[in-house]
């Protein structure tokens, strides 16, 4: 609640700039972007314009190519994150609640963490070759560690007198994890699937760059042999939106029906809980 | 006493802790019974070893030395047979008020309607009507407390193990939470073992209240609280009683000489003499 009454009209108003104001930033970049373009018009081969990019998106979709690309990226993506996250959420749960496991663990985590996923593409490529089996691998490598990393120590953050005062309401192990462990660690695993979702993404390019036909980071590196500026930022805004979607659409409900329900994390929009 | 098993006793308990320069002892010999129906209330300074005693009676430490046994029967962890309310929040913040106290009779798996049953009386019993389907976030620390009890009483334990449920919420709203416990007692005849730091809150709501030594704790004595009659159990009737007022000075007594001789065997260096 607010200090002072506000009507209708303008509580409507705020609202409509609380739901606005994450797009501004993007406003703002394309304004200067143009304003940038009609100075200095430098040639396509070096930096596009906004109508370039849309025409080279247009002339991707009629040609069909741009939907069979995106959605092999996304397949990639969703095979390597799913497979990363299910892994990671439990093989994370088992290590937290297990301390000399978390223990025994710890210094080979730290090692394979410092190796970053494309270390592992010219191994990968000699071990399953190039395709869908080389993308999903480095996603899930991505993807798998953080979300490990988080699920443990969301698991270990859990108060114990939370855990303690179920088990004196007769509450066995299971029942413990399930109705304890578990919430008190989503936001951690949550964090962790945010932060594992944008290194997939770069793996998934990178992946597709050297070791696929097909996908979004493919079609960017054939457009790099054309110097096609318009295609190559094409790319990367459709990278960087369908990445934003899927937070919006996809991570962003959830929390706001978990995590920011339970009064566990602050809400990330639309004023503060009175 | 008359061949009933006490619903708690604890016999021989002695307990150390290990720490990086060898065991330390947190309580003496500790001898204890408690019968059915009995509100035994515990006060004692801080580190006194009280807390550790409600542990171990809860299951959550094995004691290092002594027995404790609930109906009878060795206790050997945590069990329903004996609820807790913690000092600290200890109700899950993603469950509501109406989940939250339901909890234990899902776990035993009570039947939807009987639960809700049970579940609406309590809410009743402890005020919380109308808030049933709240998030703990959205309450207050008074409120949350009301949660934390009427969960373990709807879990129905043989013996309900408190340890200063209501330290952590404001003075007025703890002597309103002191009165309804006692109403809640005296309606369901629960067995109750609480420890406090506070002497008035000790004599308030026990039958019996005992007194702890400083660390290494042991009990050192026992004062029976006569009964009071239900409809008596209010803050007003109870300052105004010159019986209660003398018991809580024989219990402050009891409890000062100890920090008193805390002061000289432990800080004896600091305390500046009488000018």
């Amino acid at each position: 609640m607010t200090d002072t009454p506000r009507t209708p009209a303008r509580a409507r108003l705020g609202r409509l700039v609380w739901r606005l104001l994450p797009f501004s930033p993007i406003l703002i970049f394309g304004a200067a972007w143009s304003i940038y373009w009609n100075v200095a018009h430098p040639p396509l081969a070096v930096m596009p314009s906004i109508a370039n990019v849309v025409g080279a998106v247009i002339e991707l979709a009629q040609s069909g190519s741009l939907l069979t690309d995106i959605l092999a990226s996304l397949w990639r993506l969703g095979l390597g994150a799913l497979l990363g996250i299910a892994m990671g959420v439990a093989a994370g749960f088992v290590t937290g609640l297990n301390k000399p496991l978390a223990t025994f663990l710890n210094p080979l985590l730290v090692f394979f963490n410092a190796i970053s996923g494309i270390v592992w593409l010219p191994l990968m490529i000699g071990w399953v070759g190039i395709g869908t089996g080389l993308a999903v691998f480095l996603i899930w490598n991505s993807v798998f560690f953080i979300v490990f990393q988080n699920t443990v120590l969301g698991v270990q953050l859990v108060p114990e007198v939370l855990e303690q005062s179920v088990r004196t309401l007769g509450a066995g192990r299971w029942e413990t994890i399930r109705s304890v462990t578990f919430p008190g660690a989503l936001p951690y695993i949550l964090n962790g699937v945010r932060s594992g979702l944008g290194f997939g993404w770069r793996a998934l390019i990178a992946a597709e760059l050297v070791g696929a036909t097909t996908g979004l980071g493919q079609m960017i590196f054939r457009a790099a042999d054309f110097s096609r500026t318009d295609i190559i930022v094409a790319g990367c805004l459709i990278i960087g939106m369908i990445a934003m979607a899927m937070d919006r659409w996809l991570l962003l409900p959830i929390e706001r029906r978990t995590v920011q329900r339970w009064g566990m994390v602050a809400r990330s929009e639309g004023g503060r809980p009175g | 006493m008359s061949g009933a098993v006490d619903k708690i006793e604890v016999a021989g308990f002695r307990h150390f802790f290990q720490s990086e320069s060898g065991p330390v002892q947190a309580t003496s010999i500790i001898d204890l019974r408690i019968q059915a129906g009995e509100f035994v209330t515990l006060v004692g300074p801080s580190g006194c070893g009280k807390t550790t005693l409600l542990k171990a009676i809860a299951g959550f430490i094995k004691p290092s030395e002594g027995r404790i046994f609930c109906n009878g029967r060795p206790v050997t962890g945590p069990g329903r047979d004996r609820g807790v309310v913690f000092q600290e929040l200890a109700i899950l913040p993603w469950r509501t008020v109406r989940r939250n106290i339901g909890h234990g009779l899902d776990i035993a798996g009570t039947k939807p309607a009987e639960r809700d049953r049970i579940v609406a009386r309590l809410i009743d019993l402890v005020g919380l009507r109308g808030f049933e389907d709240r998030y703990p976030h959205e309450l207050s620390g008074g409120m949350r407390q009301r949660v934390a009890v009427a969960r373990t009483w709807a879990a129905d334990p043989d013996v309900i193990l408190m340890d200063e449920p209501f330290a952590a919420v404001d003075a007025m709203t703890r002597l309103t939470l002191q009165e309804e416990l006692a109403r809640l007692c005296a309606t369901t005849n629960k067995t109750v073992f609480f420890i406090t730091h506070g002497v008035e809150e000790a004599v308030f709501l026990g039958d019996r209240v005992l007194v702890m030594t400083r660390r290494p704790g042991r009990i050192k004595a026992e004062i029976a609280v006569p009964r009071r009659t239900p409809g008596g159990r209010d803050w007003e009737s109870f300052t105004a009683d010159p019986e209660m007022q003398a018991i809580c000075e024989q219990v402050l007594r009891l409890v000062r000489e100890e920090r008193g001789a805390t002061l000289v065997a432990g800080d004896g260096a600091s305390v500046v003499p009488a000018a």
